[in-house]
């Protein structure tokens, strides 16, 4: 069986956001018990991270980690059309991931316990974001 | 349904080839309408990546920021054997991908209007690629 939609979200801004309950939806709508749940990103300035769920902190600390990582306005850029996160972004987007795979297991998101599914928006401004999401499985 | 192909890719310059249009190609070959595509690249020189089509800077750029990260000329690379940026080459490949997936919709890879394949070559002596593409779906 396989069962795919599409997905979209409104990002305020840069950071992380938890999307677990809408794939946790997709996954219960699909009829699928076991199997695998394809997550897929359709941007490049914009990334999915499977992350601790507990403590906020810890993903304001890795966005402070990838911003000292990856520079705004780095002078070593060329590509800043839309400003200084521009070439960030795509940096921020290449050293994460564009697609996530998990386990379905008795009609769930078989995560850890403290793992959380996050849409990472590595622009300073709002966007929407696209996602496409694949279950796949019996 | 399964579909599986393996294909040499020529060698490649330094940097990011855009193969979107063998990747096309495949996909159609395999008559599967809906799913999800695998592409694995048998090697620890090269890596796959999906990238920003738009502008060729954001390719260029973020290949000096891997350097940056992973320089060919860093006291730390022990091995100075068959090519001179063995090591830096292997790290940049372990920062990125060997394998991306994506779905399949309609045929043809459900990318973002700015996503396009790249096949990412670290090496600076390069050499034919292996890169296997599996399809499941319906």
């Amino acid at each position: 069986m396989l069962h795919q939609q599409k997905l979209r979200f409104s990002t305020r801004g840069r950071g992380t956001y938890n999307i677990t309950k809408q794939i946790t939806e997709v996954i219960a709508g699909s009829g699928i018990r076991d199997g695998m749940c394809h997550i897929f990103i359709q941007h490049t300035s914009a990334s999915l991270i499977l992350c601790e769920n507990a403590d906020r902190s810890v993903r304001e600390d890795l966005d402070a980690y990838m911003a000292r990582l990856v520079r705004d306005g780095d002078s070593l850029y060329q590509h800043n059309d839309e400003g200084p996160d521009d070439m960030a972004a795509h940096i921020r987007t290449v050293l994460t991931q564009s697609t996530l795979s998990i386990p379905v297991h008795k009609g769930k998101c078989d995560l850890g316990m403290w793992q959380g599914i996050f849409l990472w928006e590595h622009r300073t401004n709002s966007h929407k974001r696209n996602l496409s999401v694949t279950v796949m499985g019996e | 349904m399964v579909f599986q192909d393996t294909i040499k890719l020529a060698p490649q310059q330094k940097g990011a080839t855009d193969i979107t249009e063998i990747v096309n190609g495949l996909v159609r070959d395999a008559e599967i309408r809906n799913g999800i595509c695998q592409l694995f690249v048998h090697n620890n020189h090269s890596s796959l990546l999906i990238a920003d089509t738009a502008d060729e800077n954001t390719k260029n750029k973020t290949q000096e920021y891997l350097a940056m990260l992973a320089p060919s000329n860093d006291s730390t690379n022990r091995q100075i054997d068959a090519s001179m940026n063995a090591i830096p080459s292997r790290m940049r490949t372990a920062l990125m991908q060997t394998s991306i997936s994506f779905p399949i919709r309609n045929s043809r890879p459900a990318l973002g209007a700015w996503q396009g394949i790249y096949l990412w070559e670290q090496a600076g002596q390069p050499d034919e690629r292996n890169l296997t593409i599996t399809i499941v779906g319906e």
